[in-house]
């Protein structure tokens, strides 16, 4: 077993009235990459901002590297490179200065910093751009400075708050890439995103969270086996007729649930119900393998998330 | 309060992204004392003949150069810091790196403080070619000492005001309220001693009233026995603003 780089329990957050992490536990080992994955509100950006020590916590125990996390704690952020969710590029510096600066902030010594930027430039193809503006790039760059930034300090530990939220699929797989390969160079990663497809491309353990809480954890494929099974069929029909419908394919050892205009079958083995279905001659139908999506919904609902 | 010689990379920040509008400040701060010393010095001046047995210029300068360190700081903490906290969110990056909240204030307050000592020595240099200077050269580098300390002050209190403040608006009932009123009653443009006794009380409290007179001692080279109360009201309030406003500030970056 690895070592535990961040270790929780019990962790709190609140804000005034509103509870925005509520008692969690969980360990993040070194080497790994460990995903909060949950809706809008559920606790994660709150959560990661306690083990990146910019937010205190309010009760419980949270540690990283065996110091505990406070904002006070310079030794930590020393030793985080953190993406963050928004864009918080210094707009009044150019590329080139946005990293020099940065550098700076973190005691790197010129000479080193000057090829530290020129290395990470490369890194996140953006050497022709180092004289430009913050304002000239588009989005997807902008959140590839983000990367480098993160980098500047040869980081044990990224921090990458949903990294690839409006990018286009050409920029999210290029992160997606310079993420993988951070974390072949043994950094952990730790990250926080609502596309479920995100998590299962990068993450070996995640946990799914809601309203402040931890619904479940583990690895992505075992969580969809164990929650879902192998396969979904989707079936689109009127909402009179499930019960003819779910008559008619009861032997299939399907579980089933309606939402909205959509009948949903979960299974660990699809054929047989495939073939009924064929058989019944139902046109409005998808059979597709089961994805983490498929978990996340289950476990938090299909309703809006406000 | 965390601090730590990181307020200095704070205040470099400051100064690589300052020189894409280094020639419109120059313009706009040289503006300033040119207005002041026509119309005051220069138009009002022909009838306000001699102050304190020397020509009004002599009163005059003194007053307003501190009066646009004041101005500028001021502005720089409120405006400049306030884009940079909600419009860039350049604190939220800077916290999470071993840059502390209270680093990265004091930096920004470094850096309205030097701003202020901007317009203050370009209003020194338009002053010089008219003639006046402090008494010594000394004189000068203590103006130069009080000029840098009155600036952290003004910063300091606009850090105050910036950390309560929800939008821009905001600002105006301090720039209007506060601000204004202290330059028309701290006798920088005329000497108090008309006033009646309780806007005479009522100037004591302001901590302009206290830089100008210091300025003016500095810039005579006359000592008078109520410096000494100048200098500690000064040095109690700048104390109390800096504590006050990195408090308050950090109270708001960091939820």
């Amino acid at each position: 077993m690895s070592k535990v780089l961040v270790a929780a329990k019990n962790l709190t957050k609140k804000f005034k009235q509103l509870i925005a992490v509520n008692g969690i536990s969980f360990e993040i080992h070194e080497g790994e990459c460990f995903g909060f994955l949950g809706p809008n509100g559920a606790g994660k950006t709150s959560t990661v901002k306690m083990i990146h020590c910019v937010s205190p916590v309010t009760s419980g125990e949270l540690t990283v590297g065996g110091t505990p996390a406070s904002i006070n704690n310079r030794k930590i952020k020393m030793n985080v490179g953190v993406i963050p969710q928004e864009i918080t590029l210094d707009i009044d510096l150019t590329v080139l200065e946005n990293l020099m600066v940065f550098a700076n902030f973190f005691d790197i010594p010129k000479r080193q910093a000057k090829e530290r930027v020129a290395d990470l430039l490369k890194f996140v193809e953006l050497e022709g751009k180092k004289n430009s503006k913050i304002d000239e790039l588009s989005t997807g760059m902008k959140r590839r400075l983000l990367v480098a930034r993160a980098l500047l300090n040869h980081p044990r530990m990224i921090i990458a708050d949903e990294p690839t939220t409006g990018l286009d699929p050409q920029a999210r797989h290029l992160i997606w890439q310079r993420l993988r390969q951070l974390k072949r160079q043994g950094a952990t990663l730790i990250l926080t995103t609502q596309y479920m497809e995100e998590a299962q491309q990068l993450c070996d353990r995640i946990v799914i969270m809601y309203k402040g809480k931890i619904l479940k954890e583990g690895i992505p494929e075992r969580l969809i086996e164990d929650e879902i099974g192998k396969e979904v069929i989707e079936i689109r029909i009127p909402k009179e007729e499930d019960e003819k419908l779910i008559h008619l394919l009861s032997d299939s050892s399907c579980g089933h649930e309606r939402v909205g205009d959509t009948l949903y079958f979960y299974c660990k083995n699809g054929q047989d119900l495939k073939k009924k279905v064929v058989d019944l001659k139902l046109t409005n139908f998808l059979n597709r393998p089961a994805t983490l999506e498929d978990v996340f919904l289950k476990l938090t609902g299909r309703s809006l998330v406000e | 309060m965390n601090l730590s010689y990181r307020i200095y990379y704070v205040f470099l920040r400051n100064l690589i992204s300052y020189k894409r509008f280094i020639f419109t400040t120059f313009l706009v701060s040289l503006g300033q004392p040119f207005f002041y010393l026509i119309t005051f010095g220069v138009g009002m001046g022909a009838y306000m003949g001699f102050i304190g047995g020397r020509p009004y210029l002599y009163f005059l300068v003194p007053g307003v150069l501190i009066s646009s360190v004041m101005m500028s700081s001021t502005f720089e903490c409120l405006y400049g810091t306030f884009v940079k906290m909600i419009h860039e969110k350049l604190y939220d990056s800077l916290i999470a790196t071993p840059v502390s909240a209270e680093d990265a204030i004091a930096g920004d307050i470094a850096w309205g403080a030097f701003r202020g000592m901007i317009s203050g020595t370009l209003m020194l240099i338009v002053s010089a070619f008219m003639g006046i200077l402090p008494v010594s050269f000394i004189n000068l580098l203590l103006l130069m000492v009080l000029m840098m300390f009155v600036g952290v002050l003004f910063s300091s209190l606009s850090m105050i005001v910036t950390s309560y403040s929800p939008n821009f608006d905001f600002f105006s009932y301090y720039t209007e309220l506060v601000v204004t009123p202290m330059l028309f009653f701290s006798g920088v443009f005329f000497p108090l001693d008309k006033f009646p006794g309780w806007i005479q009380s009522l100037s004591q409290f302001m901590p302009l009233t206290h830089a100008v007179n210091i300025s003016r001692a500095v810039y005579s080279g006359t000592t008078s026995p109520g410096l000494a109360f100048n200098f500690l009201v000064l040095f109690v309030v700048e104390v109390i603003a800096f504590v006050g406003g990195v408090k308050l500030m950090k109270r708001r970056l960091i939820k």
